[in-house]
């Protein structure tokens, strides 16, 4: 799966679990920051990370340790989808 | 403002029915925490949690969380020495989060799975958390006041501060207090899904720390002003002095990081009191074991204490988080530490974490000449409380 | 419980199928009072009052709740961060999202459970929503009862106002209702009472306090008490004295006589209808005019605290909308009024209401 299809994945995610408006998602573009706080971000929180971790687990199929700091792969679209793109087995 | 006094305890909790079993396992630092058996648990990463140990006593009929609230409140009157007559016009304040929900699951589930539910009045009422007061006051005869608190995971505590003001304020002279939960499916899978139960049994204040465990159980007390429980000779274990209620307004799980809503929550307890942070030798902390509340508990304890100004210890290492009925049975523990001058330990703290400034009594219960003390309960959406208690009548 | 106070109510919010609004949409409402055809409030009129993305992370109850408890603290002139204490009352929560949680694992195991629906589940959610919308850091107690939810939270927060623990108190009753319970009570033949949904909230503080600030008093609540009568777990007894009414008389130093008028918690629920009204004739011989707005809105525990308001409303105008068969409004004798509530169970609370 190309990172850009899991954008798309990620997107579906935000109208199904995290109830965005699908205008809303539509808007999101791959640098979109995801925290919330950050100037231009879709507002996530940690409740809300929570959540979009176990949608990714479902969706993708792979287990993210909620022991280790990933904030780094959750700081955008872009670095959240490489992050699983790498995580999935290569097509 | 009258004085508060603590004249009767009644608890069920995962070391059985009754406060002798309790007090034993708690000072004996016993971890009762194991696989579930109540609920499914297949395919779930944590699989364990503290459970009441055999068939609570009474009928079937009735809900597993009403039958420990009965027996844990019905221990707590006979304990004080009251009747039939005492009840009339006692007050009754219950705290409760899952009410009857075990069974009421087990309904709706059939109904997801064989496609049919049968017709139910018991699922649709004593699911509600309401329903174990309408249970006790029915079966005990409690007529006065009544009412029962939803605050998350400090409902047990803040129940025992409604029951104080009642009787403060001189509306009652007694009243029976307390908490109960039983293990529910939702709660199970909901702490799950936010993934902070330990796979493991949890470990308060340990550096290694993964989190949560769940638990269940009752603890009911009973509460009387000081004039009554003196005109009639009772024994007096200890005066509740001063409680604090807050909340956080600031998320509906995480804590306030710098840990505010705790702070003031400790000081207004203090100030009610009339007691100096140097008073308070022991804090029966919240202590969950989530990387997250010891952290931030622990700098608010040093905020109002000072770093080291006092020995802390969790009770949920050993009984888990027993949720509604955490805080009451807390209180209890912490009754009983102030009572025997024993101080419980934190089970399973192999490695004190270094943000944690305190002693945390490791694994081996303390004895320690306790004169006050106090008992934190925090819940979900920042829902805070604390229970200053002094020994015997202060 | 009983208190003897000076409490004043300094805002009203509402949102119910009826009547959206302050305390002035709530007199308009109850001076020309029509039941709604549906007691369910829509989803339009509710996504006209929340702002999107407040709403993206807040239940259907949770939305009312907030809603309600905004107006409210808006008419009391109150700011966002006032030392504030919160009371609710509601008989079911957040039972929507509690059967939307149980559901996705249901239909897709462990993956299906939502982190974000959990919290729902637990009945302080609204309570936990709203001290974040409105900024209130002093207690805050979410109350659990059947019928009378709405009217104890009431009674609850007067007590916290008068001892002065809490320099003023936002409270409020909230239910919304549920397929699956409306579903049950059909099955069990105990549909027969009007049941609704919504919010309402008001702002109580110290009269002093109020006046200090020169905020308008709507109203007065002179003495709260709540007690229970004897009564199996969701039955009806058979007792008829009232200790709580009896407790507030005696609080406010006032006789049967005084209470010009009642607004009382019938919802065609008849057996239990019929207890209260025991209750009343034991406690009023005088037998005052009653009024149960149950019919009109549905029961439910934002109608208890809505009744509050109305209460005030009634005091200041000498009007009482009364509703048999056909809604009309009747004159009364304006000043001093009950709000009694009594459930199946036996909780029971009384309220004494009067003009600023």
């Amino acid at each position: 799966m190309e990172a850009k299809e899991v954008l798309d994945e990620l997107k579906t995610v935000l109208v199904s679990r995290l109830k965005f408006d699908p205008r809303r998602a539509a808007e999101t573009t791959e640098s979109t920051p995801l925290p919330k706080g950050i100037e231009g971000s879709i507002g996530l929180d940690s409740l809300d990370f929570i959540e979009l971790s176990i949608a990714i687990e479902e969706r993708f199929g792979i287990a993210l340790d909620e022991n280790q700091d990933l904030s780094e792969h959750f700081a955008s679209f872009d670095t959240l989808s490489r992050f699983i793109a790498g995580k999935l087995p290569s097509a | 403002m009258k004085s508060v006094v603590i004249t009767g305890l009644g608890a069920v909790s995962p070391y059985g029915a009754g406060l002798v079993a309790y007090w034993k396992g708690l000072a004996a630092g016993v971890c009762t925490i194991r696989d579930l058996t109540l609920i499914e648990t297949e395919g779930f990463r944590c699989r364990i949690g503290a459970e009441v140990p055999g068939t609570p006593a009474g009928s079937a009929r009735r809900t597993r969380a009403d039958r420990l609230a009965i027996a844990a409140a019905a221990e707590a009157l006979a304990d004080a020495g009251l009747g039939a007559r005492d009840c009339r016009a006692a007050a009754l304040v219950v705290g409760a989060v899952g009410g009857g929900m075990l069974e009421a699951e087990a309904w709706y589930w059939r109904g997801a799975r064989e496609g049919a539910r049968p017709a139910s009045v018991r699922a649709v009422r004593a699911m509600l958390p309401s329903a174990h007061a309408e249970t006790l006051s029915s079966r005990l005869g409690l007529g006065g006041p009544r009412h029962t608190v939803v605050t998350a995971c400090s409902s047990g505590a803040v129940a025992l501060a409604e029951a104080a003001e009642l009787i403060a304020d001189g509306v009652v002279d007694v009243a029976v207090a307390g908490g109960v939960d039983a293990i529910t499916r939702i709660c199970f899978m909901g702490f799950n899904a936010l993934k902070i139960l330990d796979p493991a049994p949890c470990r308060p204040f340990d550096q290694e720390r993964r989190g949560m465990s769940i638990g269940e159980g009752a603890g009911f007390l009973v509460l009387e002003s000081q004039a009554r429980a003196r005109a009639r000779r009772a024994r007096v274990y200890a005066t509740l002095a001063g409680h604090g209620m807050t909340t956080d307004a600031f998320h509906v799980t995480a804590p306030e990081p710098e840990g505010d809503g705790m702070v003031r929550a400790m000081t207004a307890a203090l100030r009610v009191a009339g007691a100096a942070p140097a008073e308070v030798q022991y804090a029966n902390a919240h202590g969950t074991g989530t990387p997250q509340n010891d952290r931030i508990e622990a700098r608010a304890l040093a905020r109002v204490f000072g770093e080291g100004g006092l020995l802390v210890s969790s009770a949920k290492s050993m009984i888990g988080h027993t949720m509604a009925a955490a805080g009451s049975l807390e209180a209890i523990a912490t009754v009983l530490a102030l009572e025997h001058g024993v101080v419980p330990p934190t089970a399973n703290l192999v490695t004190p974490d270094g943000d944690v400034p305190f002693d945390c009594v490791p694994r081996v219960s303390r004895a320690a000449p306790l004169t006050c003390a106090i008992s934190n309960s925090f819940g979900f959406g920042g829902q805070n409380v604390t229970l200053l208690f002094r020994r015997g009548v202060a | 419980m009983t208190t003897r106070s000076g409490v004043a109510i300094t805002g009203v919010g509402v949102v119910s199928a009826a009547v959206t609004g302050d305390s002035a949409a709530l007199g308009a409402f109850l001076a020309a009072p029509v039941a709604p055809p549906d007691t369910a409030f829509g989803a339009g009129a509710l996504a006209a009052l929340v702002d999107p993305d407040e709403a993206r992370r807040l239940s259907r109850v949770c939305q009312l709740t907030v809603t309600a408890a905004r107006l409210a603290l808006r008419e009391s002139g109150l700011e966002r961060d006032a030392a504030l204490g919160l009371v609710v009352g509601t008989e079911f929560g957040d039972l929507g999202s509690t059967h939307a949680f149980a559901d996705g694992f249901l239909a897709r195991g462990p993956a299906g459970l939502s982190a974000l629906l959990f919290p729902n589940t637990v009945m302080n959610t609204m309570i936990a929503t709203t001290a974040i919308a409105v900024g209130a850091r002093e207690m805050a107690l979410t109350l659990n009862a059947p019928t009378v939810a709405g009217e104890l939270a009431v009674a609850r927060a007067t007590a916290a106002v008068a001892s002065g623990r809490v320099p003023a108190v936002l409270v409020g009753g909230v239910d919304e209702l549920d397929s699956v319970v409306e579903h049950e009570l059909r099955r069990l033949g105990l549909a027969g009472e009007r049941r609704g949904e919504g919010a309402a909230f008001l702002v109580l503080e110290p009269r002093a306090t109020a006046h200090a600030r020169g905020a308008t008093v709507l109203g007065e609540v002179s003495a709260a008490a709540w007690r229970a009568l004897r009564s199996r777990p969701w039955g009806v007894g058979r007792a008829r004295r009232s200790q709580a009414i009896e407790a507030v008389l005696r609080a406010a130093g006032a006789q049967p006589g005084d209470v010009g008028w009642v607004y009382a918690s019938a919802s065609d629920d008849e057996p239990r209808d019929r207890w209260e009204e025991a209750v009343l004739g034991a406690a009023l011989p005088g037998g005052p005019p009653v009024s149960s707005l149950g019919r009109l809105l549905g029961r439910h525990a934002g109608l208890g605290v809505l009744r509050v308001a109305a209460a005030a409303w009634t005091a200041r105008s000498g009007l009482l909308p009364v509703v048999n068969g056909t809604a009309h409004v009747a004159r009364v004798r304006p000043g001093r009024g009950l709000v009694h509530g009594l459930a199946r169970g036996g909780a029971h609370v009384a309220l004494l209401v009067d003009a600023a």
